[in-house]
């Protein structure tokens, strides 16, 4: 009877384990903050930070999450480094005071307050966005979410796509209005190792 | 219409101008003419559209302290004539509020490094100030310190990496060449006063610093700026129409903007 009950109790373990929340590190070498801008009307310019990191909890059970992420301002990379026969490269510009002002602000970072589910997954995320030292409210919708083993080193991580819109003007960066967009579209692509 | 006014160029240069040369006629009867360094600046804030009243960046608050600036330079100009201690003391001050200006970007940064900067920043704006406004009863060479100090600083921070500071700078520049234009009509009957003279150098001052800090520009170039207030004190020929004394001494102070140039031109191309 005793050796029925430890066992019934083993058996049990992983499924007691799967319910409880669990902690996801993001994978900075997988993981970019991605956007795209309107470009004097003509075309759009996308441009990615290199550098980023954060966590998030989730407990699919109970269906609840939590996200933490921030970015490293001055990673911002357009594809731009070669300033040729300019004076600076536009990365250089979107360093600066223009834009995002690392010197000041060098972290943008986002913080969830509410994550939504369908299913067992996540699929949108409301937060608080803080670029440029405001905080506005900011909406991911995980347009992709994929749990499981990595096909290699078998670790446990999830990964995925999540896409916003936010208007910079908003957050107090105006220059260049309206040459390039007030609108501003997010696809952030992660993933994240459980701990 | 809205296309033109949107134009970098316009907003900066050609504006500003205008404004300035507007201004300082409408102002010169009120012997209040330095005002169109302010008018051809705060048009230049207006038209960029980047400036809220909000003081939770640099640029705010270097705006901020700008519209300071201009209020002390008019009280200065109708209640009393500054002197050279007024200069120390108001170099004094806008010295510390540029550290105020700067106070999160030089918290950011290592305590060693954020203590040399933090003083060679207020000293650079003391030293613009304190300089500059002893001009305050000479308009051609108060003039045309403006007029090198704003296009050393704007073009110098183009070439690093800000144009918001560029047109800032470069407004100033040409609002003072705005106010040139009517010293070069009417002569030294034109006041330029505190309100020229604080206004471009406390912001030229810490625009200057904000080049450096924000936008990458080598601060031996910016440093090599404060040498234009004591450019423009060089021999003028006294007994030459104004226009001749308006263009050596902006002549002068153009030298040292355009030496200040080549320095961050050349430490980019390094």
């Amino acid at each position: 009877m005793k050796r029925l009950t430890l066992a019934a109790i083993a058996l049990a373990l992983p499924v007691a384990a799967s319910a409880a929340p669990e902690t996801y590190i993001v994978d900075p070498i997988h993981s970019f903050a991605n956007f795209s801008v309107d470009h004097i009307g003509y075309s759009t310019l996308f441009g990615r930070f290199n550098r980023s990191s954060g966590k998030f909890i989730i407990d699919a059970q109970a269906k609840t999450a939590s996200v933490e992420m921030t970015v490293d301002a001055a990673s911002v990379d357009t594809g731009d480094h070669d300033r040729g026969s300019r004076a600076r490269t536009r990365d250089e510009h979107l360093r600066s005071a223009d834009f995002f002002n690392v010197a000041e602000f060098p972290a943008m970072t986002f913080k969830s307050t509410a994550v939504k589910f369908s299913g067992d997954s996540p699929t949108e995320i409301e937060g608080q966005f803080t670029m440029l030292g405001a905080a506005k409210p900011l909406t991911l919708r995980l347009e992709r979410w994929k749990c499981g083993a990595h096909p290699f080193n078998k670790k446990q991580m999830c990964g995925g796509n999540a896409t916003g819109m936010l208007r910079r003007t908003d957050y107090g960066m105006k220059y260049a209005m309206p040459a390039i967009s007030d609108e501003v579209k997010l696809n952030i692509s992660f993933e994240a190792y459980r701990q | 219409m809205g296309a033109f006014l949107a134009h970098p160029a316009v907003q900066g240069g050609l504006a500003p101008f205008i404004v300035g040369i507007v201004v300082a006629g409408l102002a010169y009867g009120l012997r209040l003419a330095g005002i169109a360094a302010a008018a051809g600046f705060f048009a230049a804030v207006y038209l960029i559209g980047n400036f809220f009243f909000d003081l939770h960046t640099s640029m705010h608050k270097i705006v901020a302290l700008g519209m300071l600036a201009t209020a002390i330079g008019v009280v200065a100009d109708l209640a009393f004539k500054p002197t050279r201690a007024a200069g120390a003391v108001l170099g004094g001050l806008f010295g510390l509020g540029s550290l105020w200006a700067f106070w999160t970007v030089l918290g950011n940064k290592p305590l060693a490094q954020a203590l040399v900067y933090g003083a060679a920043v207020a000293a650079f704006v003391a030293w613009t100030v304190a300089t500059t406004l002893t001009l305050h009863d000479d308009p051609v060479r108060a003039g045309a310190a403006g007029l090198g100090l704003g296009l050393g600083v704007g073009i110098g921070a183009v070439l690093g990496a800000s144009s918001l500071i560029g047109q800032y700078g470069m407004s100033l520049g040409a609002a003072s060449g705005g106010f040139l234009v009517l010293v070069m009509t009417l002569g030294k009957r034109v006041t330029a006063g505190a309100s020229l003279t604080l206004t471009v150098s406390a912001l030229t001052g810490m625009l200057g610093a904000a080049a450096v800090m924000l936008a990458r520009v080598p601060w031996f170039s910016v440093a090599a700026l404060g040498l234009v207030p004591l450019a423009v004190r060089l021999p003028l020929p006294e007994r030459a129409h104004p226009a001749t004394q308006v263009v050596v001494a902006s002549l002068y102070a153009l030298a040292i903007a355009g030496a200040s140039l080549a320095l961050a031109w050349v430490a980019r191309r390094a």
